[in-house]
């Protein structure tokens, strides 16, 4: 488990973490969400001790990184995929990580072969793919058989045969009873991975919950073909609709619900050729949430909110 | 419990990764080659213009010091690797996944420090050695030779080793501190070498008290049977080196703790 308390870090004249405040629960997958520069990697960072909190603190298992006895035992992270020597094979690299907290050279083989690189155990890390370093570096995090494993942007770099291959494998993780935190920038990747979402901008909460709980409070909107659009918009206005084109041939209403715009369109005599709600996607949810706080966003997405 | 974190893991860790890289392995060949092949060139230059030296060069002649000559370059190959130890961590962002592995700082650099004194104290003795007896080979027959059954002479040799090591450690210490690899490279240097040419430009009875602190210098004092004149004697000299290691690794780890990774 891991807990952020009233975590603040600055450096320099940047507030890169203000008072961030929350819990990682076990058993689930818990996505840490927010637009680049959010201040998720700093989080991550501290949570192992790289850097040091200005303020407040981030223990793991109710213990602060540095004083845990065997660190690779109880937690298992990767942030970097291209934090190795270039010169360094995979085996070597993992071997050097193993001594270090006495885990055998049988296992370094056993990660090796679970995360499908022993083949290229021997060759220099320097020539792999980003594909494979994000292997090399998910191997390095699982070697001591953690039950608190931290990602940072994990998908990066990997081909679909390999996303999918490392969502089921969170699954796997999660289902087992260990503690997942995976961050991202991406809102489609958390939907389809995350059961817990935790979103942050500019360093300080945003929200947090389960995905369904924060679909559901968002507004959606219902599509809407039909045989005379003039005529229905009229009368969608008239009921409070707001009404935009969705597209050439379709109709985006918000603010009615699917029943009530067929009950209007029944009464104006408008034959109704499709009525599907949209949900709104995690991804609005998101670009609604952080609109405020993207630090490099650009101005077109700024004034479309 | 046999799973912790110890000094003694964290040293078996860093040996794996001290060994594994080519820049160990090319910086240990580069030192021999230097220790070894220099020695034996200068050895072999002195036997050549032996009859033009004049006769109080010839009672002043120190076989051993002249032997181990080729240290004046190997220092730069061990400064690379000491200094390559620590920034090349800090270059590949390796030191990010080394410290979650290994949270305790003081505990990775000992750990770095013990495999780096001992692993290089014992190639720069055996490379010593090996030019001490390369070049009282050459000189034999003509020019006066050293021997190591006096202790003097194996003082001298023994502290040519400790003195590279001593100079490794030194660079360890200074990339701790500047964590670029091309900056300490050139701090080191600068010390090693560039300090000495400045002091030249000095008065003399500045140099007189200058001079004999001057790490090189120290080097010179302590590979040479006869303490040249104005320098401290050997121990002492190998103390003020140790006395610079110890004081930049102080500063180096105090900084290594405070500062972010």
């Amino acid at each position: 488990m891991i807990k952020i308390e009233h975590l603040t870090k600055r450096y320099g004249d940047t507030l890169a973490i203000n008072d961030l405040d929350f819990e990682v629960r076990p058993g689930v997958i818990t996505g840490f969400l927010g637009p680049n520069g959010s201040g998720k990697s700093t989080t991550m960072r501290i949570i192992l001790g790289l850097d040091h909190p200005t303020k407040g603190r981030a223990t793991v298992k109710g213990q602060d990184y540095a004083s845990l006895r065997a660190p690779l035992h109880e937690v298992g992270a990767l942030l970097d995929a291209k934090a190795v020597h270039p010169g360094r094979s995979a085996r070597n690299h993992l071997r050097a990580l193993a001594a270090s907290n006495r885990i055998s050279f049988a296992r370094v083989d056993q990660v090796l072969e679970f995360t499908g690189i022993a083949s290229v155990a021997n060759k220099k890390v320097g020539n792999f793919s980003l594909g494979m370093s994000q292997r090399l570096g998910i191997a390095g995090a699982l070697l001591g058989d953690p039950e608190v494993l931290l990602f940072d942007e994990p998908v990066n770099g990997l081909d679909p045969e390999g996303i999918r291959w490392i969502r089921d494998f969170f699954r796997t993780l999660a289902n087992e009873g260990r503690t997942v935190f995976v961050s991202s920038h991406l809102m489609s990747e958390m939907a389809l991975t995350a059961d817990q979402i935790i979103v942050i901008g500019r360093g300080t909460l945003i929200t947090q919950g389960s995905i369904d709980s924060l679909t559901a409070n968002a507004k959606g909107s219902v599509f809407v073909r039909a045989s005379d659009h003039q005529k229905l918009m009229t009368e969608l206005k008239a009921h409070g609709g707001d009404v935009s084109d969705a597209n050439d041939d379709a109709l985006s209403v918000s603010e009615l619900t699917s029943d009530q715009i067929g009950q209007i369109a029944f009464d104006a005599d408008v034959v109704l050729f499709e009525l599907t709600p949209q949900r709104a996607s995690l991804e609005d949810v998101f670009m609604e949430l952080t609109a405020d706080s993207v630090e490099y966003g650009s101005s077109g997405a700024r004034n479309e909110q | 419990m046999s799973s912790d974190l110890s000094l003694g893991s964290v040293v078996r860790s860093e040996w794996i990764k001290f060994r594994t890289v080519r820049s160990t392995r090319t910086g240990v060949f580069v030192m021999f080659v230097l220790t070894i092949g220099l020695g034996a060139l200068f050895a072999w230059a002195t036997r050549s213009h032996w009859s033009s030296l004049s006769s109080g060069e010839q009672l002043t002649f120190d076989p051993v010091s002249t032997s181990l000559a080729g240290i004046i370059f190997s220092q730069f190959a061990v400064g690379v690797i000491g200094t390559l130890l620590i920034t090349n961590e800090y270059a590949t962002g390796l030191i990010r996944t080394t410290l979650g592995a290994v949270p305790k700082r003081m505990i990775l650099v000992t750990a770095k420090i013990i495999v780096l004194v001992l692993s290089i104290l014992v190639v720069t003795e055996i490379a010593c050695f090996a030019a001490f007896f390369v070049g009282q080979s050459i000189f034999s027959g003509l020019v006066p030779t050293a021997s190591l059954s006096n202790t003097t002479v194996v003082r001298a040799v023994v502290f040519a080793g400790i003195y590279l090591t001593l100079l490794c450690v030194l660079s360890f210490a200074l990339g701790l501190i500047v964590r670029h690899s091309a900056a300490t490279i050139g701090i080191f240097v600068t010390l090693v070498l560039i300090l000495p040419l400045i002091s030249l430009a000095l008065p003399q009875s500045w140099r007189d008290h200058i001079v004999k602190f001057e790490p090189s210098e120290l080097g010179n004092a302590m590979t040479s049977v006869v303490t040249p004149s104005g320098d401290m004697n050997a121990m002492n000299s190998l103390l003020m080196l140790v006395f610079y290691a110890v004081v930049a690794l102080g500063v180096g780890t105090l900084l290594f703790q405070r500062r972010d990774a």
